[in-house]
């Protein structure tokens, strides 16, 4: 098989600096199917302690977002910042006691998420502000023209994937049937992330070793515009959230690549992380 | 007290409160690409507003909509159009609705929202008017639902969870009792086909089919008012896959432009899959909503 530099169009993407504020915390209200209420660490705010790498399934949370939750009090400034951020995009903090750390957007969940080594995250508080250097919206693949990437840097996706006779070769640590797809199916795949369902067999089982910033495949799934069931197309996506207690909601995996299945050969590797692909100064490896 | 089936319930535990809200205006909702599943930019009549003409029992293809619901669409007044507040959460299929001077103009047919509540809109509830009282209509009026419903459950069966139904609407399924409780439906779709709704709650809009896949009967003839039946799906409190239940529902609001949507089914009964049957079969509440809505005094 002919292995080639993956050829993108990576040269011409714009670079933009956004400015973007981190969320406050949320703490979730919810039931579980036993009915017992509770009230959990949800969405938002910085969560310290569960660096990419970390068990999915292992926290007593709701929707955790790992690292920082980024977005913007304007609602059009906030909308720039959901889809032009991209994974693997360089994050600086830009006040306050962590001013000048370096992190990196992972995944998206309402927030765009970003990790930080955990000495700063424990210097991180909500409404500090940080500039996300956004590039990766219009990244493309010539020789594979009906891929489609969102919330992908040509960094990342020159880290994740190489090309072979036209196909693309992903390492991912899970490949999923469609069923797994829940709550995110009809929502914009460049933004946001599709839940899964993790709390059901036979995806309970095939996804309890999923580590946050894990890439997974999903088949018969068709993402280029809004994320939808089509058969004989695949995503690619990374663990953006975890466990949460209600049905048809689950770690959230949220959009990098889809095309026809075909156009990608899947290799299972445990290891296949964004972290490990594009690993951050001072962070321990996964 | 019992249903016109035979089954026993609790309706007379029940408590009817009238609840205020508004005729939706309509709305175009920017947050979302009105990108169709070839990639086109397309724009169709969809959310809130007054579809004049179109009632239950009309068939959801027979119009360019976009997530159209039958007659009028209502919300909670007061609240962003995102948040489905005591009119939305309140409101079962066959409540009877009236106008800000008490006359009542039509009965509730159906629900739509449950994407993302709380900050994806629209949470509306439709209603079924007759044509010569919705022309008398306009977006932004108050109305008033007179709710009944909500706790409402089959004694002899408790198993099977109800939501979104009145004791009236209770009275016009087709429900067949036996070992099993069967309803006549006119489509039983698999449960990859569930799209915007899943991990939703139950009372709260309606579970989207996504595609044209079919167990049994069809979709593409489906009418405003039609039961469909999601296999291996649980709504007793949240939207979700489960292996061995099985949910029926009532079609609220017809196909959509977007790829990951489609018709809506306002979700009524849930249940283990031995005990709730679906067969296929004249499974529809759109004849009888539409003649009873001209018949408001009933």
């Amino acid at each position: 098989m002919a292995t080639s530099t993956l050829h993108t169009n990576a040269d011409r993407l714009v670079r933009t600096r956004l400015k973007a504020q981190i969320l406050p915390a949320a703490a979730n209200r919810v039931a579980g199917p036993d009915g017992v209420l509770q009230i959990l660490a949800g969405q938002g705010g910085v969560v310290t302690g569960i660096p990419l790498g970390s068990p999915a399934g292992d926290w007593l949370g709701d929707h955790v977002e790992p690292g920082a939750s980024l977005g913007h009090p304007d609602a059009s400034a906030n909308m720039a910042i959901r889809l032009l951020s991209c994974a693997g995009n360089p994050v600086t903090v830009l006040d306050g006691p962590a001013s000048g750390a370096r992190g990196m957007v992972y995944g998206k969940h309402g927030a765009v998420l970003a990790s930080f080594a955990q000495e700063a995250l424990a210097r991180l508080a909500p409404g500090e502000w940080v500039a996300v250097d956004a590039c990766g919206v219009g990244l493309s693949v010539p020789a594979i023209s009906d891929l489609v990437c969102h919330s992908c840097s040509p960094e990342l996706l020159g880290r994740i994937s190489s090309l072979e006779d036209r196909v693309l070769a992903v390492k991912v640590a899970a490949i999923l049937p469609a069923i797994a797809a829940a709550a995110g199916i009809g929502m914009p795949a460049a933004m946001f992330n599709m839940d899964m369902n993790t709390s059901a067999p036979p995806i309970a089982e095939l996804a309890a070793h999923l580590r946050f910033g894990d890439l997974v495949a999903v088949l018969d799934q068709d993402h280029r515009t809004a994320r939808t069931y089509r058969k004989g197309w695949a995503m690619v996506g990374v663990v953006s959230h975890g466990h949460t207690v209600g049905g048809g909601h689950g770690f959230g995996l949220m959009t990098l690549l889809t095309a026809p299945t075909d156009r990608f050969r899947f290799e299972v590797d445990a290891e296949a992380n964004v972290s490990r692909a594009l690993p951050l100064a001072g962070e321990e490896r996964i | 007290m019992s249903s016109r089936h035979g089954l026993r319930d609790n309706r007379a535990e029940l408590v009817a409160a009238s609840v205020s809200g508004q005729i939706a205006p309509v709305r175009i909702h920017t947050e979302v690409l009105p990108v169709d599943r070839e990639g086109r930019w397309r724009v169709l009549p969809a959310s809130g507003g007054i579809a004049l003409g179109v009632h239950a029992g009309d068939p959801v293809h027979a119009l360019e909509g976009d997530h159209l619901m039958a007659g009028v669409s209502i919300e909670d007044s007061g609240n962003q159009p995102a948040v489905a507040g005591p009119l939305h959460l309140l409101s079962c299929v066959g409540n009877r609705v009236r106008n800000g001077r008490g006359e009542p103009i039509g009965i509730v047919a159906g629900k739509r929202g449950g994407l993302a509540p709380g900050f994806w809109a629209p949470q509306l509830v439709g209603v079924e008017v007759p044509d010569r009282l919705s022309e008398a209509l306009t977006p932004e009026e108050r109305i008033v639902v007179e709710t009944l419903g909500r706790g409402l459950q089959l004694l002899d069966w408790p198993d099977i969870a109800l939501s979104n139904l009145s004791p009236k609407g209770l009275d016009l399924l087709p429900l067949h009792p036996a070992d099993s409780l069967t309803c006549d439906v006119a489509a039983i779709v698999p449960p990859e086909t569930a799209g915007p709704g899943v991990g939703q709650d139950a009372w709260i809009g309606d579970l989207e089919i996504t595609s044209e896949r079919c167990l049994a009967g069809a979709t593409d003839g489906l009418r405003y008012g039609d039961l469909v039946a999601f296999a291996d799906t649980d709504s007793r409190s949240g939207r979700f896959f489960s292996p061995g239940r099985t949910s029926i529902g009532i079609v609220s609001h017809g196909p959509a432009l977007a790829p990951g949507h489609g018709i809506g089914i306002t979700i009524f009964l849930t249940g283990p899959t031995e005990r709730l049957v679906p067969r296929i079969g004249e499974g529809s509440l759109g004849p009888a909503l539409r003649s009873w809505a001209k018949n408001l005094e009933d």
